[in-house]
This record gives C-alpha cells, structure tokens and sequence, in this order.
C-alpha cells in the first residue's frame, strides 16, 4: 500500500519519530471509535458568518448512501441556498452564476487531493425580460441551466460530460406550472423527471429545488441547547422549505479506486471501497460593481467559501472565530491546521454542557447525556480529562490502533485530550476494522480486546470528509430494523440483538450503511452526533458509563446512564415529508401556494 | 398658475394611491435577491401617532428572516452603507437630508458557536449615525456607537442567568433606542416584518385572491426584518425648518418631503481564504421609494438597473423606465382586450376602456391624449403651460396621468386632480381636495405632506385603504361630500400619502391599476352612462371591494417609537412544524457500589470476612496483561502469591484456603501491568 505524500510530510511536520513502518501501519489503522460523529445540530444551514450573507453559495448538507432501489450506485446530494421560502417570489432562488459548485471524492490515501472531482456552473436567462413575473406563457425567467465538468486527476484538467443541463423552474403553484397561460405540464414532476439527464461518463445527473431534506429543532438548539425543548414542544424549523441540491448517482466502480464492482467486494467491509466526500462552493477573487448599470463582473482565481463534509462540523464544532476560515480551507489541509482546528474535537464545547463539572446544570435538555468520568472506574472522557492517553505506551494497547506504532501518536496525542479518540477520529480518518473500534460483543469486558467488526470507513487523510463503506449492503427503507440513528442502531442491535450479539463474527447488522459510515437522508445526525459527545460511541466499544461497576459482575452494562443517552432525542427525529423512492430521493419542492404557516 | 419647473413637473394625480404590486420589495430583482444584507425591503414615513410633531422613517432590510435562523442570526452587514434620503425642495439638487448608517460586528465570544452565552454576545452589532444637509458633500456624525440588540432568540439566550439575563426582549429594545446630538430618536434593529402579501398566490401569475382552491397566505407572516427607524421633529424635515403648527392648511405645500433609501457597497470586493475585503468607490446596490414600483412595475430585464439609479434620474431615464409606468404590465391583466381572462383573480378589475363615453386607458389607448392642448385643459395641470408635455407626453401613453405622476412628482391639488365631489360630471373641473404631497422632481419617491394630520389607530373610520378610503369617504360620506370646502378626512395621512405601517398598499396599487384613481376625480368606469346620477356603478363596487386575500398584518404594531412590532423569537410556536415528541423520563445512574478501584483489572473478594475458604473474582480489562494476585498481612510482609502471569481481557475466579492464616486483616492487591487494585480481607 502506498500512502500519500503529503501525508507524509504533514506527519514530518508534526515531528512524529516513526519509522515508515510505523507510518505506514499507523495509517492502516487510525482511529475511531465506533462510529459517530460528533457535533452538531442544523447541519450546515448559515453556520458562518461570511457564508451567511451569500445564501447562493451556502452549502447545507452532503449526503451518501449506497442507492436502495440499485446497490450498484451511490448516491451523493449536496445542498446549497438555506431556507429558500417555496412563496419567495418574484425572483426565486436559483443557483448562483459565477459559483463554482463541487463534489469532492477521495478514495485512496496514495493521491494527494481529490480522485474525482465533479464541477458545476450555472448560467441563468430570461426568456422574456418584459415581465415581472418568472413563468408567463411558456416562458421562464432566471432559466437556469448548467454544465458539469469532471475530472479525475486532482483537478488538472477537467472534461465537460453535461452540457446544458436544465434546472427546473421553481414550483411556484399551479398556474404557472400546469395553467395554459403558464407552463402547461401536467405536473411539477414532471419536470424532474424530464430534467435528469445522463452524464456522457454514465453518471445520472439531477440539479433543482427540493424540499431540504433536512430537519432539525433550530430553535430550540440555537436557543442555547434546549433540545428536547423543556418548556414547549420542539418544532422542525426547516419544515416546508426549499433547498438547491445537485443529485450525482454514480456506479460504485467508477467511484472504486481500482475500478472494481461492488461484486467483487471480499467482505462487506473492504477497505478497498471505501470513499471520503466533501462538497464546496468557489467566487472568483475579484467582484467588481460597475458604477452605473447595475452590473458587475467578476474575476481572479476562484476562491473557495463554502465547504462540507461531516454534518454540523462547522455549525456546531468549530467556534465562531474560526468558522470562515474553516469555509476557506480543504479537508486535505486539516491535518496541517490541527494545532488550530484539533482541540475543537478533542474538547468539544457541546460536552461542557453534558458535562456536572463544567456547565452542564445550564442546559437541562442535555440531562440524558453524562460523559463518562470514570468509565470502568478509570477513564475520563469529560473535558480537561485524559480520556485514554493513562494507558499510551502500555502494554494494554499493544496491538490496537492506539499502540505507538500503530495510530497511537495521532489517537492519544497527549493528555487532557481526552476526545482524540472517538470524536477526532470519526470527523478525520474515518474508523477501521480494529481494536477497540470494535462492538463490546465479545469483548467479555475488555475494551481493548477484539469484538464484533460493525464499520469500516478508514480513508486516513486526516481530513474532514463523510465517509462511506460502499461495499456494505444498503438497508431496505421498508425493513422494520431501518433505523434514523444509523451506525448507532446497527451498534444496539449487534450488542443487543441475539441475532447478531450471540457471536463475534462479522455480519450485516442493518444500518450499517447509515450515518457515520456515508450518510443517508433519513439519518438523524443530530441525535447521533449529540450522543456521540455524550459518549455512546465509546460505551458502544466497551468504555462504559460511570453507573457501571465493572466489579459487579452481575451487573449489565446496559445502566441507566447509557438508557438515558440511546433514549436522548432532540424531539424532531425526521423529516417534514417523504422521500421520493428512486433518483434523485429528494422530495418535491413545496410548492409556493401550498404554504400556509411557515 | 406658473410654476417653476425643477426637474419636473406637477403632475397630478388622481385620488390616491399608487399602483402595481405586490410585496413591496423582498428579493425583488435578480442580484440583489443574491445581496440579502443589502436588500431594502420596504420604506414607511408617516406622522406619528403619539407625538403629532414628529414623522416616523421606517427603512426595512434583509427580507425573509426566519425567527429561528442561526447560528449567525441576520443582522445588518458591515460594509454597507444604510442610507435614508429626503427631499424637501425641488430647488436644491438631491437630498437635503441624507442618513447614512454603518455598522460592525464584534465577537465578545468567539469561543463558542451560540450567539448568546453568559451574558456574552456574538455577532454584536454597533452602529455609526452621520448626517448630511448639503447634499452628501458633507456628513457630522449623530450617533456613536449605537447599539443594534441582539436576535430574539429564545428565552434561555434572553432571559436567563445563562444567557442575557435581562427581564424581556423589549428591555432591550428600550434600551437601544438613542437620541442623536441632533435630536432625532433613533432604533436599528430586527423587527417582525410589518409588510403583508400573499407571495405565493399573487407570484402564480397573479392569483391573489386565490382561485385555485388553496388558501391565502401572508407569506411574510412570522418573518422578521432588520428595522432603520427615525423619529424627526416635523420642524427638521421642514423645508423652512418651521414646525407643522406654522402649516397654512392641512396642504400646505411647504410641508411635502420625498423619502427613499438605499444601500450601497464599495465597488470591488476581494475574497481569500476565509476572509474577504472591499475597496474603491461605493456603488448604490438596492433602491426602494414607493413600495412595489421594482417588485411589479419595473419588468425583470430592467430590475438591476433601476436599482443602481436615483431618483434623481429617473427623469433623465424617461425614455427607459417611463413606458412601464404609462401602460403597465400588469393593466394587460385588467383588460379583456389582452391577457384579462388569463388572470382571473383579477377579474372584478377592469380598467375604464370608455370612461364617460370618451377616454381609453387601456395599455393599447390614448387616455387624456385627446385632450391635450384643448381648451378643455386650460388652467388645468394638463396645461401645456403646465405640465401637459409630462402629462401628456405621446398618445399610447394611457395612464401618463395617474399612475406615472403618483410614483413620480406626487399629487398637487390642482384641478384635474382633486375629488370629483363638486365636480357636477366633468373631471376638469374643480372638486374637493384631498391631497397634495407634490415635489414635482420627477422621481420614485413616498412623497408625504407632513401637514396632514394624524389618523388616531382606534378611529372607527381608520383604514387600511388609506388615501383611498378618504377619498371614498370625500365621494359618499355626507359628512364630507356635501361641500368642496378642505377638510380633514380620516385616512388623508395613508398611503400614497406617505406610507403608515398598516396601509395595505398591494391592495391599493392593485386597485390604482384597475383605475380607481381616474374614477375618484371623475373618470367613471365604463358601465356610468355620462349624466346618470349614480356613478357608483356595480364596476366601481367590484373594483373598491377588490381585495387580495391578505388585508392586515400578521401581527399588532406599537403605539410608540419604534412603533415596529418586537420580532418573532426563534422559539415562537408560529415558526417550524410542531413535532409531538414525548420526553421519556431521566433515569438516575444504576447503583453501582465501588467508588474506586483501577483500569486495567478490577475484583472482587468473598466471602469477607472469611473462615477456611475464600474466593477473588477479577475481570482483567486488557488482553495480554501481566498478572498479579498477592496477598500481604496487615504488616506489609508477603503471604501468599496466587496469580503471577500474563492474561487474556476476561474474568478469573481464584479459590484459595485461608484456614491456616491467623485471624486479622489482610491486603489483597490485584495488579495488572502497572496498575493495582488492593481489597481488605478479615480472617475470623
């Protein structure tokens, strides 16, 4: 196996003493725990305070999941332009021209940068500029369409595989999509479907509105932290709004790095398919207002202003002061910034308030989560404390990806680090098939022994991306097991369920393909991420909550404490409609006069 | 009469109001909708309500916040400038007065992702107040470091030791309104939006009220934006600077000003990574006067460039915009000669293509053309000797003398345009008067006399119609109809005369549009038969009955300055879908026993005390740990060694004999790798 250059060096510069033995095992095995993410609440809707005064360029959410209706392609859906109102005429929102859109994929750690790079840019005509209206007898103002580059070596030279790609108007009601006097269609879906089109590289393409798939008790959690609300009822503060997403569905073996089909897969967690990806949204350096006219132009180099991969990274980890250049920054340069962005995830501000020692008694909504203070009567995972860094260089963590020569320089960098790792690690390396990255079924107690293998997405860039297993089975929608929470519900069930927690053996435990491992619409990352802070990821490989007395031999380890964090919701726990069953999932955009009291 | 000929003209007028529209100006042409900071939404000037002596300046922006839209709630940008314009002389060039307001963001926290956290706030905006009297050629700073509260986000952010810790959010408000050292009040900060429009019925080619079998709905209800409010003694608006007790009539002419506002950037913005920097001049960005005019009369390929011009060009831009005002786009939807059947919400709308048997204000029409120059003008402001060139520029330029004057130079009280009480059938003739807020510079301004008195909010004849209203009660009201005396009619202060925060102006320029103006100064619909006594005709009610859908406010407004409404927090019920989530019960921590004991091997020892047999049960947590199980008496010395080898991760049971161990207390120490654990045990 090769690894990237630049990794290399960042780890120089870090000043690691490793052979390159070392290095190259320590990056076989970085980290993480089980399989969470960390942070969050409302995605990425306005989370900096650049990007929120250039709603065009916003970046909202990135999603990827293997295709349930076809489990040879993947899908990937960026969202862009937050809180689009479905009533907000007469210029509804639309892509931005002069925006660089992307999709970023990595999906080997030999190449430096991006394997793939999808680059979309839009152009936008009015078809009759004497109206002030968007849509009048036939014709469409702020027509947008677009074209889509593609390329495959790290952005050297791109190849253009959509050329006029059409947008589908807003869904502005009935009489200007289906009247005569409008665009006389028989209905908005219509225009969906006639809007997909296939890339000349065999990848299905989709750009327009829809609803935003995403939900969230913005409100309540911006409110400092009250989710579940203690005084009224939670509410979703992104029902019956519009987001602007660019739907990709793409064959796993154009996304695989060697090409491979799905069907060759030696298990269902080979490390062989496993993606990062990220999304961006790029202005050139220069805009200029001309003086009169009303018009401006724009030149330079692009500028990157906008970035995602993990949910809620930017919205609810990085703090305030760092959040734009957090936007102006790659996934592949996180690694050189982690003396700045590292502790951001190695002490998250959302565990002081999970936290009796710091200010948890100030947000009683997060009273169902209690990070672990002495975990097997030992280890402190709160803020300030050691979390596992006691047992660096022991010979407990012989063998494990914490060991010295394994990951154990990067996972237990030192102490009061206490998140480096399970928080850390799920945002940057994603979590391999390793000790104690294994589910406590098995264990008999011992974190750090071998248990039951549940994820494997380790593309050790150390770089901020979502992350997905392709090989692992997509979970039918209609399975009574489908679950929002994900990796989290594939973890209670493979240490709860006598189906799977009766042995030690790698098996497809549904929602194994949700969230941390990609990222499915359904996936309720907010509860996932809010419990990951409260520690579940770590009780899920072994380091149990403080109610648990490893002494007591009698005693579950299913204690109340960990009761308390499964059970922990914010009070919205899925979308405000449906999902469409086939390409591109995302629902119908709301329509402008269906909205009566958002 | 001679006037002198400014930029402009007289003009003139009809009854009242205004035209096209619909919601004002929320994201109205293609790239400001892509500048939200910079987006003027809407403008307001009106006599206050509790202080008679005082007009109120309300310049909204940045439309459709969402109460619950954080982190980085909305508030007005740094580097723009905020400027409120007024007129008050078409003898001077420009503004007389100019406002500029600029405003900067401080992190008092930028730890933290809240906006709000003991006590500190992120994002706090402070702002800047100068002023200009020559023009723009020179500004004093009024205000320094004005305080713009914080969003409304939540009574935790607000109200709680966690958060602000202030009472309410109005305290805050209170708080941040401050007297300039020229002695106008000020308050910038967010606000529930007072406008109201059905956006998405009237955005679907015009179906407002709806005919589709939906719902109407203000589809600006439970949105807030960011509030520029002023509160300015008459006397300083004044063109004299004479206060409004010196006012010869309720008309007087001296007392007229035109307001408008805008928002401009510098001209060249330069990103880098993470960081971004303006320089160079400052270019106008966002223009708003009369509500509406850049939202539904300025069509979409001209919507940017309006934008970027003044008022003050708007006359030198006739040959561009002015065709959009004699025969607007949305009259082809009033008239059955064009697109009229294809809008039928509008349907009771229907434009006088045959007032009094004689005059076409059809978008294909000559309106008053006929006229021009005829004796039948003379001495009116259809004069050539007036402002007939304007007013009656070309034929096919119907409405010339309604809706392009209303939006341009505002309303003299001239004949023809006074109310057509009094006029015994011919619209020339002199009537009742019932405005006059003329500043005839020729551009898009809210044009209000400030002599005008104030309508009380708990008048039962007070309207949302405004100026309209006056008018129909000047033609039907017998307190008012049997005399062309001036009077004070209630509503003569509303819109187009200036603009109060309840003046429902998308109704009332719908209805201008229908040509109910042309018919309030005599210019009755087509079904009046010249010389009838009625001239009420059923077109005439439908078009007065005429409503959107959407009539008020989705909310109250304050009876004192910022008479802005206090914005919706991000927890209001009204906002977001309401999930009927049910919180399971906290459960305290399992009992665990054991405080203290070490990683890496825990155990256990029974029974105890012990007799001839005892038993230690340990979990080893780490595979290929190194073991040890040794017991000492009480004086330190080593008696037994039981355990002494490496262990995989799992549970071990060791019985071992203590009969021949003497009674006292022994020390188990259970050790793995570097770590210990030590238990007492009593042999009895």
């Amino acid at each position: 196996m090769k690894f990237n250059e630049i990794i290399f060096q960042k780890i120089n510069n870090m000043k690691q003493k490793v052979t390159l033995r070392k290095l190259l095992k320590y990056f076989i095995m970085t980290v993480s725990c089980m399989g969470l993410s960390v942070v969050f609440m409302s995605s990425s809707h306005r989370e900096a305070p650049l990007i929120a005064n250039d709603p065009v360029a916003d970046n909202t959410d990135v999603y990827a999941f293997r295709s349930p209706d076809q489990p040879d392609k993947i899908n990937i859906i960026c969202n862009y332009i937050p809180f689009e109102l479905p009533q907000g005429g007469p210029n509804y929102n639309t892509f931005g021209e002069n925006v660089r859109y992307e999709v970023h994929i990595d999906n080997n750690v030999s190449t430096p940068g991006d394997d793939i790079t999808y680059r979309f840019t839009f152009s936008r005509t009015n078809q009759d500029p004497t109206t002030f209206f968007n849509i009048r007898l036939g014709m469409r103002n702020l027509y947008t369409t677009y074209t889509c580059q593609r390329s495959t070596d790290g952005g050297n030279t791109f190849t253009t595989i959509v050329t006029n790609g059409v947008v589908p108007p807003p869904n502005i009601g009935p009489r200007s999509i289906s009247s005569a006097v409008g665009l006389n269609v028989p209905d908005y879906n219509t225009l969906i479907t006639n809007s997909i089109v296939t890339a000349t590289t065999g990848e299905k393409v989709f750009c327009g509105p829809a609803d935003d798939p995403f939900f969230v008790d913005l409100g309540g959690i911006f409110d400092l932290g009250d989710a579940p609300r203690q005084t009224m009822k939670s509410r979703d503060g992104l029902a019956k709004y519009n987001v602007h997403a660019i739907c990709l569905q793409i064959d796993i073996a154009t996304l695989q790095k060697n090409h491979k089909p799905v069907s060759q897969a030696s298990t269902i967690l080979d490390p062989d398919y496993v993606i990062g990806v990220w999304a961006s949204a790029s202005r050139p350096s220069t805009k200029t207002l001309n003086t009169t006219g009303g018009t401006f132009s724009e030149s330079g180099n692009y500028i990157q202003v906008s970035r995602l991969g993990m949910p809620l990274t930017n919205e609810a980890v990085i703090p305030l002061g760092k959040k734009d250049q957090w936007n102006g920054t790659t996934p592949y340069q996180d690694l050189a910034n982690i003396s700045t962005f590292g502790n951001f995830f190695y002490n998250p501000e959302l565990a002081l308030y999970m936290d009796d020692s710091k200010f948890g008694g100030a947000v009683p909504a997060f009273k169902g989560l209690r990070i672990q203070s002495h975990s097997l009567q030992a280890f402190d995972f709160r803020n300030g404390g050691d979390g596992l860094y006691s047992l660096k260089g022991s010979p407990a963590v012989r063998g494990t990806a914490l060991d010295e020569a394994v990951a154990g320089g990067l996972l237990l960098p030192g102490p009061g680090q206490p998140r480096s790792v399970d928080l850390w690690p799920i945002f940057h390396t994603g979590v391999p098939n390793l000790i104690p990255y294994q589910l406590a079924t098995g264990k008999n107690g011992g974190p750090l022994t071998a248990g039951k293998p549940f994820i494997n997405n380790f593309l050790p860039n150390g770089g901020d991306m979502l992350r997905l297993n392709m090989a692992v089975p997509p979970t039918p929608r209609n399975d009574p097991n489908f679950s929002s929470l994900g990796l989290i519900q594939a973890a209670v069930l493979g240490l709860t369920n006598p189906a799977y927690n009766t042995n030690s053996g790698l098996q497809f435990i549904p929602n194994m393909d949700g969230f941390p491992n990609g990222r499915r619409l359904e996936d309720d990352v907010t509860r996932i991420e809010l419990q990951a802070v409260g520690g579940v990821v770590l009780a899920a490989i072994g380091l149990f909550y403080d109610d648990y007395n490893p002494t007591n031999f009698l005693q579950s380890p299913v204690t109340n404490q960990l009761i308390n964090t499964i059970q922990y919701s914010t009070g919205v726990e899925k979308n405000d409609t449906t999902f469409k069953t086939a390409f591109p999932y995302v629902q119908t955009p709301w329509r402008g006069t269906d909205i009566k009291n958002q | 009469m001679k006037r002198k000929i400014y930029a402009g003209l007289l003009m003139m007028l009809m009854a009242v109001n205004t035209f096209p529209s619909f919601a004002s100006s929320h994201r109205e042409a293609p790239l400001i909708a892509d500048d939200p900071l910079a987006d003027n939404t809407d403008v307001y000037a009106f006599r206050s309500p509790s202080d008679p002596n005082k007009v109120i300046l309300i310049a909204n922006y940045i439309p459709f916040q969402l109460p619950q839209g954080g982190p980085n709630y909305y508030s007005f940008g740094e580097n723009i400038r905020y400027e409120i314009h007024v007129d008050n002389n078409t003898a001077t060039p420009g503004d007389d007065i100019t406002y500029r307001f600029t405003f900067r963001k401080v992190n008092e926290d930028p730890t933290t992702f809240f906006n709000i956290r003991l006590g500190k706030q992120n994002l706090k905006t402070t702002y800047t107040l100068e002023r200009s009297v020559n023009g723009g050629a020179s500004f004093i700073t009024i205000v320094s470091n004005g305080v713009v509260p914080p969003p409304n986000i939540g009574p935790r952010s607000i109200s709680s030791p966690v958060g602000l810790n202030v009472p309410d959010y109005n305290t805050l408000i209170n708080n941040s309104i401050s007297t300039a050292s020229t002695g106008e009040r000020v308050f910038c900060g967010t606000a529930d939006d007072p406008f109201f429009v059905d956006l998405g019925g009237i955005f679907d080619l015009g179906d407002a009220p709806r005919t589709t079998g939906t719902q109407p709905a203000d589809g600006l209800k439970t949105k807030n934006v960011s509030t520029i409010a002023l509160e300015v003694d008459i006397a300083t608006l004044s063109k004299n600077n004479t206060p409004v007790s010196a006012a010869t009539s309720i008309l007087d002419p001296n007392y007229v000003i035109g307001v408008w506002a805008s928002a401009s950037r510098q001209q060249i913005r330069t990103l880098s990574a993470g960081n971004q920097a303006y320089s160079g001049p400052w270019v106008q960005v966002s223009r708003l006067g009369m509500p509406l005019t850049n939202e539904a009369v300025i069509p979409i390929g001209k919507k940017d460039l309006w934008n970027s011009s003044t008022p003050y060009q708007d006359l030198a831009n006739l040959s561009t915009f002015g065709t959009f005002f004699y025969k607007p786009e949305l009259a082809l939807y009033m008239d059955n000669t064009f697109f009229g059947s294809a809008v039928p919400a509008l349907t009771p709308l229907r434009i006088q293509r045959n007032s009094l048997q004689s005059f076409g204000f059809g978008n294909d029409q000559n309106g008053l053309y006929p006229l021009k120059g005829t004796p039948a003008v003379a001495g009116t402001a259809l004069d050539e000797s007036q402002y007939g060139s304007l007013l009656l520029p070309a034929p096919n330029s119907p409405r010339s003398v309604d809706l392009w004057p209303i939006f341009h130079t505002g309303v003299p009280n001239a004949r023809p345009y006074q109310l057509a009480t009094g006029k015994n059938g011919n619209p020339l003739a002199a009537g009742k008067p019932f405005i006059n807020n003329f500043l005839p510079n020729g551009g898009d301004m809210l044009r209000l006399n400030m002599a005008v008195p104030v309508t009380s909010r708990t008048d039962p004849k007070f309207s949302s119609e405004g100026l309209l209203q006056a008018a129909v009660l000047g033609l039907t009201d017998p307190t008012y109809n049997t005399t062309t005396a001036l009077q004070f009619i209630p509503n003569m202060d509303g819109f187009p005369n200036g603009r109060r925060l309840e003046d429902d102006v998308t109704r009332i320029e719908l209805q201008a549009v229908g040509g109910i103006v042309l018919a309030a100064i005599g210019l009755w619909y087509d079904d009046y038969v010249a010389g009838s006594p009625n001239p009420v005709t059923p077109k005439l009610l439908a078009t007065l009955n005429y409503n959107t859908g959407i009539n008020n406010n989705d909310t109250t407004f304050k009876t004192s300055f910022p008479f802005v409404q206090t914005p919706w927090p991000g927890t209001t019920d009204k906002a977001g879908q309401e999930n009927n989530y049910v919180k399971p019960a906290i459960l305290a921590p399992s009992s665990s026993g054991l405080g203290l004991a070490f990683p890496g091997v825990v155990g256990i020892t029974y029974p105890n005390p012990a007799a001839s047999v005892n038993t230690i049960k340990y979990r080893v947590l780490f595979d290929a740990s190194d073991v040890s199980v040794i017991v000492f008496n009480s004086a330190g010395q080593r008696v037994r060694v039981l355990v002494s080898q490496t262990q995989a991760a799992g549970v071990y049971t060791v019985n071992w004999n203590t009969a021949g161990l003497q009674r006292g207390v022994y020390f188990i120490k259970i050790v793995s790798n570097a770590q210990e654990q030590t238990l007492k045990l009593v042999k009895e």
